[in-house]
Formats: structure tokens, sequence, C-alpha cells
């Protein structure tokens, strides 16, 4: 028997009390652990999604940076075009190996009561724009096919081999594949070969965007500064802006979110300190008997730093139990909450991630038993012993 | 074994002194039961506990085999506690949630030396508690569980054995055997200090001293 032993046996005393501060511990850990993880997966979900896009820059008319950001990982809705021979120039570049212009908008469908929303691409460069993408069916080979996102063969009820049709155009459309559910607001369109949803939308010719995919990704420097200075009215936006744009963002995010679950750490923490406060007054007696038989200040300081850290060591534990068994919950929800989130797990439930939490509310008892143990360490067992 | 030497304690209470103590002279030697009587407040208790280096004397020396341990600093005592003393109280002050075995043991965690069974075993045959071992206190009558408190002041081989009223929350029989354990001690060798209110317990210990107002008459 050692310190240890004689901790818990004082735990278990106060069963409910040891158990509700475990709990205040083990919810403030799992907040703590669930949005590092969610940081962590984001971050890496984000370089991921961009690794695999085989687009190195998006072209938009100037004025459109912001919405690029959304338009290049999904669709978004860009109110200006870009002119017809934009297309031309950029293709008379040296080094250009792909251009894929774009062409995203919304479609009022009186007929259904409903906006649809159209993204128009050139179905060719499927794999390289949306290369994570996994397709039921097949992809349209003619221009009389279209792909529909999740969201919208669930509403309209559409499966591989449906026609769709729209008012002001006379031909039909065949599904040729929808699109498996990625969680993102690719769910939400309607794609089809570019020239059809120019002829839809009564935009020949015209693009919202044109990705482009470069020979040599070390020269994308070169060819966008070419670009920006020979075609006027354009804006360019590089994957790693888009990226880090959004990485910006997601720094603020993650300052917001961390400084609540410090907030909710340190209330818990206060709560232990509270508690484990009780625990000494209530055994002033026994820790006078402990000093009589042997026990010097310091052993009287580590009996109760063990028995907090053994408290918030557990609460700690339990958090990382609680949000693994509840990270399905926590993903819908951030899934639900946030307005760009990359496909794939969500939340990195790494080891390394879990030891940390587990140590910080080690830290945590430790910082909060300082206070009552110094005060048990005080006890004059001389006084204590008396009753 | 122990010698008090004109020991004074003296509390402040606001601009009042209390003379718990003053100039007290002392012996507390081997084979010796001695016992400690006096009315309320004479100083019974503070004596006590001067004994077992659980506090300091105002003025005086506490001469423990020659070393006198009103100028230790509480490192030292500490160590003189743990080695040399053992206390019993009258509220026992056993641990609820521990077993019997385990509140014998409790000194040696502070003491930091490892259990061993075949000791605290033989412990708890003197107190006659062998039968007792994994009971928790809640579990025994007020008289085994002093004896559980005496095991437990043994279990660091102590020289000296300072009880504080052991008999005072006890029915005549319980007394009655704690006062054999007691005496059995001294006779095997312990010097055994005992404070109590029964005079009759007092008569038949080796020695009898008596206190008032903080001295011995
Ligand atoms: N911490 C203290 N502060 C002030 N006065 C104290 C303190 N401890 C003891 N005294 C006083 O010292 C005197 C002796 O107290 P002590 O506890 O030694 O008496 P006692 O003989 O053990 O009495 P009892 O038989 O009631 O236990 C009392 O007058 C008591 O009020
Ligand atoms: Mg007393």
């Amino acid at each position: 028997m050692g310190f240890l032993r004689l901790a818990l046996t004082n735990l278990k005393r106060h069963r409910t009390r040891s158990l509700l501060t475990i709990v205040g511990i083990a919810a403030s850990v799992a907040v703590l652990f669930s949005i590092l993880s969610y940081n962590r997966g984001f971050e890496r979900g984000l370089v991921r999604e961009f690794q695999k896009t085989g687009i190195h820059f998006m072209v938009v008319p100037s004025g459109c940076a912001h919405e690029v950001a959304s338009l290049v990982l999904h669709g978004a809705i860009i109110p200006k075009y870009l002119d017809l021979e934009v297309v031309a120039r950029i293709s008379g570049l040296d080094g250009i190996e792909i251009i894929s212009p774009l062409l995203v908008a919304q479609l009022p469908n009186t007929q259904k009561n409903r906006v649809d929303l159209i993204y128009g691409m050139e179905m060719k460069h499927l794999r390289i724009v949306k290369p994570a993408w996994r397709v039921k069916g097949s992809v349209p080979e003619k221009d009389s096919e279209i792909i529909v996102g999740s969201e919208v063969a669930a509403h309209y009820n559409l499966k591989p081999g449906d026609m769709v049709s729209y008012p002001n155009v006379k031909t039909g459309f065949r599904v040729a594949g929808v699109l498996e559910k990625t969680d993102s607001q690719d769910d939400a369109f309607t794609y089809l070969p570019l020239s059809a949803a120019q002829q839809l939308l009564d935009k020949p010719g015209g693009a919202t965007a044109v990705g482009v995919k470069v020979k040599d990704p070390e020269l994308v420097g070169r060819i966008t500064e070419t670009l920006t200075e020979k075609v006027p009215g354009i804006q360019i936006v590089t994957m790693n802006q888009v990226m880090n744009s959004i990485l910006n963002l997601a720094a603020s995010a993650k300052a917001l979110s961390l400084s609540i679950a410090f907030i909710a750490i340190f209330i818990s923490a206060v709560g232990v300190m509270n508690s484990i406060l009780m625990t000494v007054f209530e055994r002033t007696n026994e820790i006078g008997m402990m000093r009589a038989v042997g026990a010097s200040r310091a052993d009287i300081f580590r009996m109760v730093v063990i028995e907090t850290t053994m408290l918030t060591f557990s609460g700690g534990v339990l958090g990382i139990i609680i949000s693994l068994a509840g990270s399905r919950l926590i993903e819908s929800f951030v899934r639900k909450v946030m307005p760009y989130v990359p496909s794939g797990e969500i939340l990195a439930l790494e080891p390394g991630l879990a030891a940390g939490s587990i140590m910080f509310a080690f830290f945590i008892g430790i910082a909060s038993s300082l206070y009552p143990a110094w005060k048990a360490s005080k006890i004059n067992p001389v006084e204590a012993i008396k009753g | 074994m122990i010698e008090l030497k004109d020991i004074k304690k003296t509390y402040r209470r606001g601009a009042e002194e209390v003379h718990a103590l003053r100039e007290v002279n002392l012996d507390v030697s081997r084979n010796e039961l001695l016992a400690i009587v006096g009315p309320s407040g004479a100083g019974k208790t503070t004596l006590l506990h001067m004994l077992g280096c659980l506090d300091t004397p105002t003025g005086g020396s506490v001469l423990i085999d020659g070393i006198d341990a009103a100028r230790m600093r509480e490192p030292d005592l500490v160590n003189v506690r743990r080695k040399k003393i053992g206390f019993i109280f009258q509220q026992f002050y056993l641990i609820p949630g521990l077993s019997v075995f385990r509140n014998v043991a409790l000194p040696l965690i502070f003491s930091k030396t490892s259990p061993d069974p075949q000791h605290i075993r033989s412990l708890l045959r003197i107190v006659g508690l062998e039968h007792r071992e994994e009971h928790l206190p809640s579990q025994l009558s007020g008289g085994e569980m002093q004896r559980v408190a005496i095991a437990r002041a043994l279990v660091n081989n102590p020289e000296v054995v300072l009880a504080d009223e052991p008999t005072g929350n006890l029915d005549t029989d319980n007394s009655e055997k704690i006062f054999e354990l007691l005496r059995s001690l001294a006779h095997k060798g312990l010097a055994v200090v005992m404070i109590t209110h029964n005079n009759e317990l007092a008569q038949r210990c080796d020695r009898v001293v008596h206190m008032k107002d903080g001295r011995i008459i």
C-alpha cells in the first residue's frame, strides 16, 4: 500500500462528489480534445483536398476574389462573367496544360418551384477538377448527359438513367451519374457539360472562372504574372492562396474555440479545487493523526496532490472516451455549422492529441491541488487531533 | 528514555497568556506503564504532545536518548515520531475506507517502508484481531477499533507508546482489555504513557503522575 492506494480510498469515500468532479473535468477535456482533433483533421483534410486537385490556379473576373475561395473548392455563385477572349488568351500562353472553364449559376426552376444550382464544366476534365468524387453510374459523354449531386438526386428522386427537363430548353437531359454524398456544397449542384450549361443559362461562351493546370508547377508564379500583365479585368487566385486564406479563417475559429475550451477547463479546475478543499477540511482530524503517526508536512502535501491528480487524470481519460464515443455526433455537428469542411474524416483522433489532453488534465490537477495541499500541510496536528 | 526538563508551554489567547505547562519535569522509562491523571485543562494532553515531539515547548528541554528534541527542526522531529513514538487517541482515528490490515500499515506509507504481512499479522495477534484483517472499521466495535489503533501505533516498532484517554470512549469491559494490552506492552519493554480519567485503572499502573494547572503535583 502506498500513497496511491490511500488517495484512492479517500476519493472513494465521497463517491458522488468525486464522480461529479470527474465528470466536470471529463466534459471539458472532451471539448478540448474534440477541438484539437477537429483542427488537426481540418488542416490535414484541407491540404489533402488541395493536393488532390489538379488545378493550379483559377482565373476569375476581377473583384470576385472572395467568392473564388469557395468556388475553387465547391460551387459558388459569382455574379460576373469572364469574356470569351480571356480563355483564348490564356491558351495562347506557354506552359499551360489544361484550361477548364467553369460556369456556375443559379437557375430559377419555375416548374418545380425551386432554384437549381447549375455547374457547367468540361466533363473530360472531371477527374482533374474533382479528383475526390465518386460517381454512381457514369460520367457524361454527351452534351445531353448530366451528373447530379446527392441532395439534388434525393430531392427530385433521381437515379442514373432518369430524364430531367428544364423550362427554357426543349431537349431533356439524361442523368448519367449521381454523385455520392460528399458532405459538402457539391451535393447541392447539378453538373452539366459546359456547352449545355451555357445554353441553359443563355450565356454562350461564358464562364465564371477558368481553372488552369500548368505543365510545370514550379512555373505557376511566372505564368500568373504574365497573365495578370497581359489580360486586363481578371484576377488570379492560386490554390495556395485559397488554401492559406481558408487556413487563416480556420485559425481564428481555432483560437476562439480553444479559448472556450480553456474557460471550461478553468471552471472545472475551480470545481476540483473546491471539492478537494472540502475533503481536506473534513479530514482535519485524520490529517492530524497522520502527522502524529509519522507523516511530514510534505507527505500530507503529496497525498492531496496525488488525490487531485488522480481525480483529474481519470476525468481526462473519461473525457477522451466520451469524445471518441461521440465523434460521429461531433462530426455531423461540425459539418452543419462550419461553412467549409473538407470531405473525409474530419476529426483526427490521434493518440498523441489524446495523450496530450490527458497530460493537460493531469497538470490541471497539479495546479488546482497546490492550494488545498498547502492548506492541508499547514494543519496543526496538535489542534487537529483534539477533535 | 524520554526526559522532560523544566518544560514550559504558554499559549496566547489574545492578550491573555495561558500557561498549559509550567516547569514540568518528568522521566519516562522502559518497562513502565505510567498514568497521567488530573482535572480537565490541567495540561495532560499538552504534556503528552511534548513527549511525542508533536509540539515544541516554550521553554525547557525534551531529552530523547540524551538529545534535546526541543531544539530539533521539524524534519528531525518527524523522524523521531516515525521511529520512536506510537500515538493512540481517544477517538481511534481509523481511516474508514481501509481494512484493518491497511489501517495498521498506514504509518509505513509515511516511513516509506513496505509492509511485511507477517509483522502486521503478528501485531493483530497481539491485539487479538487476527481474524479481522479484512474487516472495515465500520464493522468493528469501539474496543476493537481501539485495538486496531494500538496495532497501528506499534507498526514502526516504537520505544514509547503515548495514549491520550485510550479508554475514554469505551465501556468497562473494553477498557479493561485495552488497559491489559497497554500493561503487557510496558512489561515487554516499552515505555507506555496513558492519560486517563479512570482512577481505578490509574491506580493499577506502575506509576501515577498527578497534574493540576500545568504542574505535576
Ligand atoms: N492551542 C491552544 N491555544 C490556547 N490554549 C490552549 C491550546 N491548547 C490547549 N490550551 C490550553 O492549555 C490548557 C491545557 O490543555 P490540555 O489540552 O493539555 O488539557 P488536558 O489536561 O488534556 O484536559 P482534558 O482532560 O480536558 O483533555 C487548557 O487550559 C487549554 O485551554
Ligand atoms: Mg486532553
